[in-house]
């Protein structure tokens, strides 16, 4: 482990923070809820209470008006003595004498409620209510609330803590794939899809796309690697062998002078080698770099046409230029103008190369809908059926091609640069009548 | 003519230093980014070869510092590294010229004398010679003995290109590039054939041969039969 793993907040901080602010939230909540409930609860007891006081009050003040003192006194004593809720009574005659007529056993009058009224006559009526029932139940009801409050908490924090677990465990996988690939630098490793089918699943699936893409590259890469070692061990053994040979003879200038031109011309065959496999390796696994503008392909054919002119000539080969349709010759492409001369440039050069003295090789541009294809016919030797589908390979020289100068690269270099440009290449052949190339870009102009 | 090379390639330096002799160049070395910089600041050179991987201080902030001290020496860069971004950062740090390694001495050559025509800005002549053949760029007419020889547009081409280089070798890339604009070897003889039906109107018909092939190198338009030895 590195230093890198102190800075970070890492997963499990993360999900504490998380965890704590879900449970904070839910515990405020809650006893938000709770203390309004039991607040509202004893209000509404409260003014229930008085409302009995005053209901009675006014039924006693009524009693005392229908018959005085007496029928008030019997009134209140038959109530009180069935009543299920007992009251407090008491009556001031005029401001001196005080008659209680109802006082219940074990009442502290300092715990009374009460509410009192003055009547016609100047008596004073007080009817009271003990508080004391009513704090008893809201005694009862806090506690009842103490253990929800106290439940409520820990089911929010077991809760918080489960659903953060929940929530950073996809990212704990992520965190210890991506750190086990940083520490073994095999990039062959997946992060398990969990089939939550959320963010955190979108992320992971992401993540799992790239290390494909750079898995592809590196394996490529690699391929790219061996397959260049492999192929240059033949041209250096070529050149080590010619440097041998010279010094182990006798001391002939004449001979040194030939070896080391035979060195220098093989020196410059490997670099073109190792540049056109770099180009073929980069072109495949798509690290090549086009400067893609919009190209009229013609200009690059009757280039490649115009370069190859003298060659065919010297050769007795007749090369006929590009005298197809002119929807063809509009044809624009965008890509690489030095990449796609070189793709005409190679595919006339394999033309040639294989068709003897006294044929033709010829090229037209064709344009089928949105794409546009350079064919290059020729009426050389053909290839095999057999080796057709191997011609595209780098190196690959068919039995015909043994005998010509070059390094096998050129049609392999063609299909990589192509493909690169989202094209495709095409091959059809007749032995001994000579073959079909096809090279087919996307156009961007129509028809 | 005085180059500054600065190369931490012992072989490479060797065999730099050694061409540039012979081509008549006086030629200092250093051996590192710093000891380029102390030589450049204290000499004035005609040209200047610069790697751009060096010990102690790299070639392209050796250019940048020269340039931001106004020292307008011209600068080929060597390089290991062929892609465009290279070469575009080597030309923005203030290079003049660029060449990716391994590359032929003829070209490296080549470049170092086009550098230094242009920094000292010899007038342009109208017409090239060299024996007794003569070309005019402006009539576009060439003559060998007072004979009018008959070029095509690119043999043309090949001979005003080994003309501006009187008796040093050109390879095939070279030619490719600067005749057809090409940028890559399309891995054919397309050279050869031109050089061969140039040689046939050039030299078949006289006695005297000028256009000659340095074998594994190039080729070469040079008014003596043999090659100093």
């Amino acid at each position: 482990m590195n230093g890198t793993d102190g800075r970070q907040p890492g997963p499990r901080y993360f999900g504490l923070r998380l965890g704590l602010w879900y449970a904070t939230l839910f515990v405020v909540g809650s006893i938000a809820i709770v203390y309004l409930t039991y607040y509202l609860t004893a209000a509404s007891l409260a003014q229930r209470d008085q409302q009995i006081i005053r209901a009675k009050l006014a039924d006693y003040a009524a009693a005392y008006a229908r018959g005085g003192g007496r029928v008030l006194a019997a009134t209140v004593r038959a109530e009180q003595q069935a009543a299920p809720e007992r009251l407090y009574v008491r009556v001031v005659d005029r401001g001196v004498e005080t008659v209680v007529l109802s006082m219940p056993e074990g009442w502290d009058p300092a715990t009374l409620e009460t509410a009192s009224a003055r009547l016609y006559d100047g008596t004073l009526v007080e009817v009271g209510k003990s508080s004391e029932p009513r704090k008893a139940l809201l005694a009862r009801f806090r506690a009842v609330l103490g253990v929800v409050t106290f439940s409520i908490v820990v089911i929010a924090l077991t809760g918080g803590w489960l659903a953060t677990l929940s929530a950073v465990m996809p990212i704990r996988r992520l965190t210890s794939t991506v750190r086990q690939i940083i520490r073994t630098g095999r990039t062959d490793s997946r992060v398990p899809l969990a089939g939550t089918n959320d963010a955190i699943e979108e992320l992971t699936l992401l993540f799992n796309t790239m290390l494909d893409r750079i898995e592809g590259l590196v394996t490529a890469m690699r391929g790219a690697l061996d397959n260049v070692s492999h192929d240059l061990r033949t041209p250096l053994t070529r050149l080590r062998g010619t440097a041998e040979l010279a010094l182990a003879g006798a001391p002939d200038p004449e001979r040194y002078r030939e070896a080391l031109a035979e060195c220098v011309e093989e020196a410059d065959r490997v670099l073109v080698m190792l540049n056109t496999l770099m180009d073929i390796s980069e072109a495949e696994s798509g690290a090549m770099q086009l400067q893609r503008e919009p190209v009229v392909l013609s200009e690059v054919v009757d280039r490649a046409v115009e370069l190859y002119r003298d060659v065919a000539d010297a050769k007795g080969v007749t090369l006929k230029g590009d005298e197809g349709s002119p929807e063809g010759r509009r044809s624009i492409v965008s890509g690489d103008r030095t990449r796609l001369e070189q793709v005409a440039a190679n595919l006339l050069d394999n033309a040639i190369k294989y068709t003897p003295a006294g044929g033709t090789v010829d090229v037209a541009i064709e344009r089928d809908g949105l794409d546009a294809t350079i064919v290059v016919r020729d009426t050389g030797t053909g290839i095999p059926a057999s080796e057709l589908p191997r011609i595209w390979d780098r190196l690959f020289r068919g039995d015909a091609s043994r005998s010509e100068r070059g390094l096998g690269l050129g049609l392999s270099l063609v299909k990589a640069i192509v493909e690169a440009h989202g094209g495709t290449v095409g091959v059809a052949s007749e032995p001994g009548h000579g073959s079909v190339f096809t090279v087919t870009l996307p156009s961007i102009t129509r028809l | 003519m005085r180059a500054l090379l600065v190369e931490d390639d012992a072989t490479i330096a060797e065999f730099v230093g050694r061409g540039l002799r012979e081509a008549g160049f006086a030629v200092d070395h250093a051996l590192d980014g710093d000891a380029g910089l102390t030589a450049a600041l204290q000499q004035s050179y005609d040209v200047a070869i610069v790697d751009v991987m060096l010990p102690k201080r790299d070639g392209l902030s050796l250019i940048d510092e020269l340039r931001r001290r106004s020292v307008t020496t011209p600068v080929l860069i060597l390089s290991a590294r062929r892609s465009v971004d290279d070469r575009v950062r080597g030309l923005q740090a203030g290079g003049d010229d660029y060449l990716t390694k391994p590359f032929a001495f003829a070209e490296l050559l080549a470049r170092v004398h086009a550098l230094v025509r242009r920094a000292t800005r010899t007038p342009e002549p109208t017409t090239l010679t060299i024996d007794d053949v003569s070309l005019d760029l402006l009539s576009r007419r060439v003559t060998r003995s007072g004979k009018v020889l008959d070029l095509r547009p690119r043999e043309f081409a090949l001979l005003e290109y080994l003309l501006r280089n009187p008796g040093r070798v050109v390879s095939k890339t070279m030619i490719l590039s600067h005749v057809w604009e090409y940028t890559f070897d399309p891995q054919t003889n397309i050279v050869d054939v031109l050089v061969s039906r140039l040689r046939e109107k050039l030299d078949k018909p006289f006695e005297k041969k000028l256009l000659q092939t340095v074998r594994g190198v190039g080729y070469v338009l040079r008014d003596e039969e043999k090659p100093p030895s």
